[in-house]
């Protein structure tokens, strides 16, 4: 419990420090984001306006805490551009962006597991380099270049296999359940199959460790073949490895994700954030940051927390070096 | 993400390889100082580094996989060095009756959507992506050594601010970093590699922790403290040596992906900026004319590939080369 | 159940572990493999029930009874371990499965190879704690919250809960300070004498050797250099590697013996 407490206030902390830095970022533009915002030849006038506007006339200080305190209440900002609540917006986008980097971990999953614990049990040593090679070569495609190619093998119009849309998203959104899903396919499997060739060299590094171990000798001796030992123990002695593996992985998936949704043309929070950064709309891109932030040092927050629900050895280890 | 978490549990398996490991290193840095039994005496510090670097090489080179990533890494370096005097065709010779032109004697790899030579520009491309490379290496290789540094300090206040620090900040994604700096900076290399630098270098710190651990808690650095020399001497004597063949393996897949963090940054315009020659670039510009040009897309793509599957199984390689455990050879040195 | 090993080979990687080891254990009988570490002791112990990696090659024959191991399915080798064949590991910190409560694995062979009900496993299970000296409550905890000694008579307990017919221990005291090797190799003897089987015993320790074996087999570099009654090989070694072994374990023991008086 002690744990838990400590790892949350090293999470509020984080997410302060992370606060200032975004704020700090906006605030050492040249000029400042007023004029930035409003453009080069915009004449005095409007740049002055746009500043109280914004607030950015009275101290640092009292902006970053309005700022701090309006995202406590929830309130994230409103967008200059479309004058829309930007909680409102990015609530849109992270409907697509979620389901997608869902989408995306499960073939990540399915790929990487699947095929790690296939490539640690083969015996062969033909197999066993075939299945390295696969995962070397899938983990070192750039996404941008991964996504391109499902998109000439299968994009409808100009694959060569052209059944599923390569580009968009429904205008509907999910209420046209079917044609949102078949949008995200292509997308998915380009972040899983880039992702889930990773997942598998870290899932037989890991699981290979453990197969290694005195642990899976124990199992066998009562019993187990080899392959039996693997599922039933390796797995589960490898888990709180690969769940530390997997939870970074999600987070580091935003970037992929970021490049996908912009080469499938689909509305989510990585493109709304680009765009946002291109139109100069400084007010939502400073909340957006943030947002983000939360969410990845939330992510690392429940990974630490699994991990060590996960392995017993960590509860009842006396503090020493080994840790 | 490319780094490998294995040391984060508590394996004693894992732990006695690494203190083999370990007492290898110690027999090697007690061989520096003192004469051989055979009454040879150890030559300079200097040619003995270099010996080992021939050694870990020759090693490398004498695998399969090794071979390949060695003539890949040193392609890319020689047409680096290349395109600084010399491309098939001006960069900026651009050419409004010829864009999308089919490969030729001219235009090995046919032209852009400009009518510019897209082989020249792969190959000005190089030097760039090399460039980012070895600056986020470098970047992150220092940042990465100083937190580890710190985390492992007898000074508590120090060690537990830092192991907090690195837990924390290591959920945040390379990509989000890079988004904050390019508010203030724009496109820019700079933002790449600082981005890169601080995403791989807490990535490292976190890694190479343990082996800096066991040596930090090690009987003969208590008893080098105990005569008397500097934390910053331990450091440099001790505990980097220990953690160093973790550190140049990281490093080297740090690399592989600093070159993938290029195509994509640049792709969403916080990258390299428009008119700089880079892989990225090749690749985003030809991105929105791929249902008329399928095949300019196809060459940066593959170059990408190669190049981080050669860092990656260099990387891969160099983690047998360098250990003293699973290289004989180094031991003899 | 008696062990009949012959011209047994390992190799992994072309290196050669272990060559032309010939072996004997009756049934009922306690015997022995001594060498200093790097011998191939475990190697030879691994292939006597399919325990070796699989990048190692075999030669050779081995058979348990009448059953030969050496190219045996993996399925007929797994119906052996676990119910004919019990194994007691060196380091139980590293073998015993830290996410599952003791009481658990103690149970695995029974639940493995045996079609009974929970409760009477549960029952069995709690029979042999007590068997091994350990109170009921410890079924329910965790390896990490047990000493290291405690951790060994779970791994006893796991190794013997089928009543096996063979029993192979490597090392199974090494891991452990003086006193508490003593008592686990006592109760090792005891419960195997009990049931009647038999038990191959690696060691690289001398002393611990005399306490559990009757007759022992000296290893040296992957070959067998010495072979006979226990007492006969501590107290007249032939052979000159045997020798140094016995004497580096005497220096030990006395100096042990100094330790604890202090």
């Amino acid at each position: 419990m002690r744990f838990v407490i400590r790892r949350f206030l090293l999470f509020v902390a984080a997410l302060l420090a992370i606060s200032v830095v975004i704020f700090a970022a906006l605030r050492i533009l040249p000029g400042d984001v007023a004029s930035v915002m409003a453009g080069l030849n915009a004449p005095p006038e409007r740049v002055a306006q746009l500043r109280s506007q914004m607030g950015l006339d009275r101290p640092l200080i009292v902006q970053y805490f309005s700022w701090m305190g309006g995202l406590l209440h929830g309130d994230f900002g409103t967008s200059l551009l479309t004058g829309r609540s930007i909680s409102s917006m990015v609530a849109m986008r992270a409907s697509v962006t979620f389901p997608l980097i869902v989408l995306g971990l499960v073939v990540a999953l399915a790929i990487g597991l699947t095929l790690g614990v296939v490539a640690t049990l083969a015996t062969r040593p033909a197999v066993r380099s075939a299945f390295h090679f696969v995962a070397i070569v899938g983990g070192a495609i750039p996404a941008l270049w991964g996504g391109l190619l499902l998109i000439l093998l299968f994009g409808r119009g100009t694959g060569l296999l052209g059944i599923l849309p390569s580009q968009g998203f429904p205008e509907a959104g999910w209420s046209s359940f079917g044609s949102a899903l078949a949008s995200l396919v292509l997308p998915a499997l380009t972040v899983g199959i880039i992702d889930g060739a990773s997942l598998m060299r870290y899932t037989r590094s890991a699981l290979g460790d453990v197969m290694n171990s005195g642990y899976i000798d124990q199992a066998m001796a009562c019993g187990y073949t080899r392959r039996q030992a693997a599922l039933k123990v390796g797995l589960r002695l490898a888990t709180p490895q690969l769940v530390s593996v997997v939870g970074l992985m999600f987070a580091g998936m935003i970037t992929g994700v970021m490049v996908i949704e912009s080469l499938f043309a689909l509305p989510g929070i990585g493109a709304g954030l680009i765009t946002d950064l291109g139109n100069r709309d400084l007010i939502a891109v400073q909340s957006e940051l943030f947002m983000l932030a939360a969410f990845f040092l939330f992510v690392g927050f429940l990974v630490d927390l699994l991990h060590r629900f996960l392995d017993p050895r960590l509860k009842h280890a006396v503090q020493g070096g080994a840790q | 993400m490319t780094s490998k978490d294995e040391c984060s549990t508590t394996d004693t398996n894992q732990a006695s390889r690494e203190s083999t490991n370990m007492s290898q290193d110690i027999v090697s840095s007690v061989g520096n100082s003192v004469i051989q039994p055979s009454g040879k005496v150890f030559k300079s510090t200097k040619a003995r580094s270099s010996n080992k670097l021939t050694v870990v090489l020759r090693s490398i080179w004498q695998r399969g996989e090794g071979k390949f990533a060695l003539i890949v890494l040193a392609l890319w370096v020689a047409v680096s060095l290349v395109s600084l005097v010399w491309t098939p065709q001006s960069l900026w010779a651009t050419d409004g009756y010829h864009v999308w032109a089919k490969p030729s004697a001219a235009h090995w790899l046919g032209t852009d959507g400009t009518g510019a030579d897209v082989f020249s520009w792969l190959m000005a491309g190089a030097r760039t992506n090399l460039f980012i490379a070895i600056l986020a290496v470098v970047f992150a290789g220092a940042l990465g050594i100083l937190l580890m540094g710190a985390m492992v300090s007898r000074n508590s206040a120090l060690s537990n601010v830092s192991v907090v620090a690195v837990d924390a900040l290591i959920s945040i994604p390379t990509a989000l970093i890079a988004l904050i700096l390019a508010v203030p900076m724009g496109a820019s290399v700079a933002v790449i590699i600082i981005a890169c630098g601080i995403g791989y270098g807490l990535n490292l710190a976190r890694i190479a922790r343990p082996q800096a651990l066991l040596a930090a808690n090690s009987d003969y650095v208590a008893s080098s403290l105990s005569y008397g020399a500097s934390g910053f001497s331990v450091m440099l004597h001790h505990i980097l040596p220990n953690a160093m063949p973790t550190i140049m393996v990281q490093l080297s897949l740090s690399a592989g992906t600093a070159v993938l963090a290029e195509s994509g940054l640049t792709y969403l315009g916080v990258g390299v900026p428009s008119g700089v020659p880079s892989w990225g670039h090749s690749l985003a510009t030809s991105v929105k004319f791929i249902n008329v040009y399928p095949l300019t897309v196809l060459w940066p793509g593959l170059i990408v590939t190669v190049v981080v599957v050669a860092l990656n199984v260099f990387g891969d390689v160099l983690r047998d080369a360098i250990d003293p455990v699973t290289n004989p050879e180094l031991r003899e040195v | 159940m008696s062990v009949e090993v012959k011209q047994l080979g390992v190799s992994i990687a072309d290196k050669r572990i272990v060559q032309n080891v010939d072996l004997h254990i009756g049934d009922g009988e306690r015997v022995g493999l001594i060498g200093s570490s790097g011998s191939g002791k475990s190697m030879i112990s691994k292939a006597m029930f399919g325990l070796l990696p699989t990048n190692a090659q075999i030669s050779g024959s081995v058979m348990l009874g009448d059953t030969q191991i050496i190219g045996a399915d993996e399925t007929v080798l797994a119906s052996l371990r676990g119910r004919y064949v019990g194994a007691v590991f060196q380091n139980p910190a590293s073998s015993l499965n830290p996410v599952l409560a003791v009481g658990k694995q103690i149970e695995l062979p029974l639940k493995l190879h045996y079609d009974l009900d929970k409760a009477d496993r549960q029952a069995r299970v709690a029979a042999m704690l007590e068997k091994v000296g350990l109170d009921e409550t410890t079924a329910q905890k965790y390896p990490s919250e047990l000493s290291g000694g405690q951790q060994q008579r779970v791994g006893i307990a796991t190794a013997l809960i089928t009543s096996p017919r063979l029993i192979i221990a490597d090392e199974p005291t090494t891991a452990l300070d003086s006193i508490t090797q003593r008592q686990i190799v006592d109760l090792l003897v005891s419960l195997v004498d009990k049931a009647g089987a038999s038990m191959l015993f690696i060691t690289h320790d001398f002393s611990v050797l005399a306490r559990a074996t009757t007759r022992c087999y000296v290893l040296d570099n992957g070959q067998i250099i010495e072979f006979g009654d226990t007492s006969d090989l501590l107290n007249n070694p032939q052979n000159g590697q045997t020798k140094k072994l016995v004497g580096a374990a005497r220096e030990l023991t006395l100096q042990r013996k100094r330790d604890s008086d202090d």
